[in-house]
């Protein structure tokens, strides 16, 4: 039994060792050259695409988010209670 | 190409101080209309604009700063004063509560029976899982010391081997006063005792929930290559908390779990 529990450790330690070397690459340089690209967009939207997306995502919430606040309270503040 | 004449950053315009600002501002009135109403949207939709704003955040300041080059040593020297005055001020946040505890506990009223505990209260016994606690967090302390000097000396996986223990250290620690609050025999309704232990506890439990957060984000960059053996300001502060976190736990082990049983 033991014969298989340390074949079996090591297997385990072989594929956790390779895929970790194929995913965990040093890709910082790539990224340096990303956003060192002088082409004047702002940090927050120099990624690509999805950060343009997230960027509008957020800025939506937070306008209808804001003009929720304002009904609320508007509502809190005149209450439409027949009493 | 324009070039700056001087050490520090100045940074592209942002929308994320205006986001977090809206967040704030849905978060307080959210839970307002939650008391009031009952209705949770706005509190809701408050903390996902919270978490969006802090993810975007700090996400374009490690591009500024690993990617583009902006954090000079000034400008490392500035997030490390920024880093102590926080610090300091969750140390008064905390000082708040301490307060609360020994101004009830060192002359009890009469309403409690003019002892502490007070009379109906069974206290959690302080030498057992508060004991593993602090065992564990002080663990964690010495973890994370390891971890900072492998970054330093570049040894690669003894720096990711004793980050990953202290996350895990930290995640042991949330579980067991998870555990704890599930089992104690007394609520943050009983009186004076429950709402001073509860809230004392419990902000510390949401700090070590941060602290293991921040720490987590670093073993994320570590991997990705990230920090170097000169440059690793994220990881210092995120040690520094961390720090702090266990320092207030043993205040308040000596004192609500110990000295207040």
């Amino acid at each position: 039994m033991y014969r298989h529990i340390h074949a079996l450790q090591q297997v385990a330690r072989r594929t956790i060792s390779s895929s970790v070397r194929r995913q965990l690459d040093n890709k910082v340089q790539n990224k340096q050259k990303l956003f060192q690209e002088d082409n004047g967009i702002p940090v927050h939207l120099k990624g690509g695409v999805s950060d343009a997306l997230l960027y509008r995502t957020t800025m939506m919430l937070t306008v209808v988010g804001a003009g929720y606040v304002v009904y609320e309270l508007v509502k809190a503040a005149f209450p439409r209670n027949k009493t | 190409m324009a070039h700056q004449a001087h050490a520090y950053h100045m940074v592209d315009p942002s929308p994320w101080p205006l986001t977090g600002a809206i967040s704030a501002l849905l978060m307080t009135s959210g839970l307002a209309t939650t008391f009031h109403y009952k209705t949770t949207t706005l509190l809701f939709l408050g903390t996902t604009l919270l978490l969006l704003t802090m993810f975007q955040w700090w996400r374009d300041i490690i591009r500024e700063s690993t990617f583009q080059g902006h954090h000079t040593t000034s400008v490392q020297k500035g997030h490390g004063y920024g880093m102590v005055l926080f610090i300091t001020s969750e140390v008064f946040f905390f000082i708040g509560f301490f307060w609360a505890f020994y101004h009830s506990s060192l002359a009890p009223a009469i309403e409690l029976g003019g002892l502490w505990p007070p009379t109906g209260i069974t206290p959690l016994d302080p030498f057992e899982v508060p004991l593993l606690n602090t065992a564990v967090l002080l663990a964690s302390g010495v973890t994370v010391t390891w971890a900072h000097h492998s970054i330093i000396e570049g040894a690669r996986k003894p720096a990711l081997q004793s980050l990953t223990l202290t996350v895990l250290l930290g995640l042991y620690f949330t579980a067991l006063q998870a555990m704890e609050y599930y089992e104690a025999p007394f609520t943050l309704a009983d009186g004076v005792y429950g709402c001073t232990f509860f809230v004392a506890t419990g902000f510390h439990g949401l700090h070590v929930i941060i602290g293991t957060t921040f720490l987590m984000v670093c073993l994320l960059r570590h991997t990705h290559y990230h920090f170097t053996s000169k440059h690793h300001f994220g990881f210092e502060a995120a040690a520094w908390y961390w720090h702090f976190v266990d320092v207030v736990w043993l205040f308040l082990y000596i004192s609500i779990y110990w000295w207040g049983s």
